[in-house]
């Protein structure tokens, strides 16, 4: 009598045993026993189960393997079981090679795309077991079968999500073969759905897939995937008529090791490419144009620089040479066209710092806010000692910033606040407040002569002044660049004031990326 | 015998304005114009018209010159190996990063810019003098190589 326990699992994992008891040419009683078994065998019919000899021939069938390879007892007894295999694995060797490793370890299992007489393909989970008589020589095999396609409650709902998504969706095995797709993926890749089932994911996403990694033998298939679960990759994606189109994957896992399947979610990203192409060409347009408009405002001011220098500097020899030689109408003429030569050059010197704002820019970096306004605030000494001004502030963060500019910032803003004076001491004072959006609010308050609400948006123009040269000196830059730098760091800046008491100005800038 | 300044400039006006500052700084400087590349070469090269020139005690080299430009005439200055002795001071309305240090790794001795206030200049003319030609120490070059 031959004996053999065999064990298969079900789709939850809970095992079962079935004691086979196999007879050729025997007793009577033996019969009998046999006789059980067959119809405990014939009545399973969730899954197939049947018997090969040494060669692998099948010897036995039952009403499962029917329902699930599509055979009559008849027509299969005594052929080969290779014939359930795909055309690929019969060309590896491996109907031979599974019975070698039965032979050897006892049992093989696996979860393996099987061919139904039709030719047509589904995924199963097959264990196949030796069987060995009491002295323990090899007498045959057995098959047991489970179709994993088939439908429970779980599995339907599974597979009309799968088929309803708007993606399209593909199943895919540890070995990157394709075991389930939906409509979407029909329509996007061009193929009939029994004519993707069995291929590799390779076919329709040549690169880049968690599978090639595998393949590599550079790692297992939960490091491949682990890599590439849950973020979107942007690959290529190629249809049956073997045009390509940019797509991206979404990967999901179920089950481990061998028995992975993973749900790749491909979308076709072609609009989104295209929009993203059009958007950098305009970002880059518009570099290049920012580019030549600041190196045109430069190199006007730099050539402007020159003639002008010959201006002011012989109208100033002429004044000092011949200054009381000549009438007191050459004398003042003299002085007019010195002083205009002056403010031309300052205008030059403002106009090229407003437009170094952009063409020097630096990248922000974490900065030290009260470094840079003890900077600033070093910049200013002489216009403090001067007026007698006391500048105080709180402790200031770090901010992302370019430094250069941030220097620039405070050193216009205390110094306006510092020259705009009114009768006492001038007092200005620099506080920073977290606004609750990852930023810091800065102020700047001075006592002085404060801002009528009219002009407040004026003031930050260029060359725009409310007072006439006599009273304060100036260009009417300085808020120009202030606005110009405070923009360039993403915020805007603002002014608050009362007209003989004082004005506040305030300006957001980011957190330093390094702080909580 | 007195100091030689070559002054390589093309532009009249400030020729005139350096002369002008230096005769104010030191009356006893003498003060030989070369207004663009080619005749700074000639006159360094006792060339042509040049034969008998002097060699200079100090050379202020603009940088934007007609014909070979000031970078050239300093490479060939300090390539030169006589020429290479005589202090040369860059002297030129270029702020930009990349030419003073450009100048600099071409062994320039000094890199200036042209202060634009006519003050400002005539003061700088003046610390040229104080420092190249009455402090620092200077090659004797006058008997050739």
């Amino acid at each position: 009598m031959l004996e053999s326990e065999c064990a298969f699992f079900d789709r939850e994992r809970s095992v079962g045993f079935l004691t086979i008891g196999t007879c050729l040419g025997l007793s009577e009683a033996l019969r009998n026993s046999e006789e059980k078994y067959r119809m405990l065998v014939e009545g399973v019919e969730n899954y197939s189960i049947f018997m090969l000899d040494l060669q692998g021939l099948v010897v036995s069938w039952n009403a499962g393997a029917e329902r699930l390879k599509g055979y009559t007892a008849g027509q299969i007894v005594g052929h080969d079981f290779r014939c359930f295999f795909l055309p690929e694995d019969i060309k590896r060797g491996k109907p031979g090679e599974w019975l070698r490793i039965a032979a050897v370890a006892g049992r093989h299992q696996e979860q393996v795309l099987r061919v139904r007489k039709d030719g047509s393909r589904f995924l199963a989970n097959v264990t196949l077991t030796a069987l060995r008589d009491g002295s323990g020589k090899l007498q045959g095999f057995s098959e047991i079968s489970q179709d994993l396609t088939e439908s429970t409650e779980s599995d339907a709902k599974y597979r009309g999500l799968l088929e309803a998504a708007p993606d399209a969706m593909v199943v895919v095995n540890h070995r990157g073969q394709i075991v389930l797709l939906n409509v979407q993926a029909e329509n996007q890749f061009g193929y009939r759905r029994d004519e993707l089932v069995g291929q590799m994911i390779g076919n329709i996403v040549p690169e880049g897939f968690a599978e090639r990694l595998v393949a590599d033998a550079l790692r297992s298939t939960e490091d491949a995937l682990a890599q590439q679960i849950g973020t979107g990759i942007e690959l290529s994606g190629r249809r049956k008529d073997g045009s390509t189109f940019p797509i991206e994957l979404m990967l999901s896992p179920l089950g481990t090791g061998d028995n992975i399947l993973v749900t790749v979610a491909i979308r076709d990203i072609t609009r989104r490419k295209e929009a993203e192409a059009v958007l950098l060409q305009k970002v880059q347009e518009l570099s290049r144009s920012n580019e030549e408009l600041g190196q045109f405002a430069y190199m006007a001011s730099h050539d402007l620089q020159e003639p002008l220098r010959m201006v002011a500097s012989y109208t100033q020899l002429l004044s000092r040479r011949y200054k009381g030689k000549l009438d007191a109408d050459a004398d003042e003429f003299i002085a007019f066209a010195v002083d205009g030569a002056n403010r031309m050059q300052q205008l030059i010197r403002d106009l090229l710092a407003y437009s170094r704002v952009r063409t020097e820019g630096e990248n922000l970096n974490d900065t030290s806010s009260e470094g840079a306004l003890n900077l600033a605030l070093q910049n200013l000494r002489v216009a403090t000692e001067e007026t007698g001004a006391v500048v105080t502030h709180d402790a200031l963060p770090v901010v992302l910033a370019d430094e250069t500019q941030l220097v620039q910032l405070f050193q216009n803003l205390v110094g306006n606040g510092i020259k705009y004076h009114g009768a006492g001491i001038p007092r200005v004072h620099v506080s920073a407040a977290r606004d609750g959006h990852g930023k810091w609010l800065f102020s700047v308050k001075d006592n002085g002569i404060g801002i009528e609400p009219r002009y407040f948006e004026k003031i930050f123009g260029v060359f725009q002044r409310l007072h006439k040269r006599e009273e304060f000196p100036g260009n009417g830059i300085g808020l120009a660049i202030c606005k110009k730098i405070v923009e360039r760091h993403g915020g805007d800046i603002r002014v608050a004031s009362v007209l003989g008491q004082g004005s506040t100005f305030s300006f957001a800038l980011a957190d330093s990326g390094s702080s909580s | 015998m007195p100091l030689l300044v070559l002054l390589v400039e093309d532009n009249a006006g400030d020729v005139r304005l350096t002369r002008e500052a230096f005769r104010e700084a030191n009356p006893a400087i003498q003060l030989h114009v070369a207004c663009d590349g080619v005749e700074a070469m000639a006159f360094l090269r006792c060339e042509g018209s040049h034969v008998n020139a002097p060699y200079p005690d100090l050379i202020l080299l603009d940088l934007n010159l007609p014909k070979m430009d000031g970078r050239e005439v300093l490479l060939h200055i300090k390539e030169d190996p006589v020429l290479k002795r005589i202090p040369t001071v860059i002297l030129t309305s270029s702020e930009a990063e990349a030419d003073i240090l450009r100048s600099y790794d071409l062994h320039a001795n000094c890199y200036l810019c042209k202060p634009v206030q006519l003050d400002k200049f005539e003061s700088l003319v003046r610390s040229i003098n104080d420092f190249w030609l009455t402090k620092a120490k200077l090659p004797r070059t006058r008997q050739g190589a």
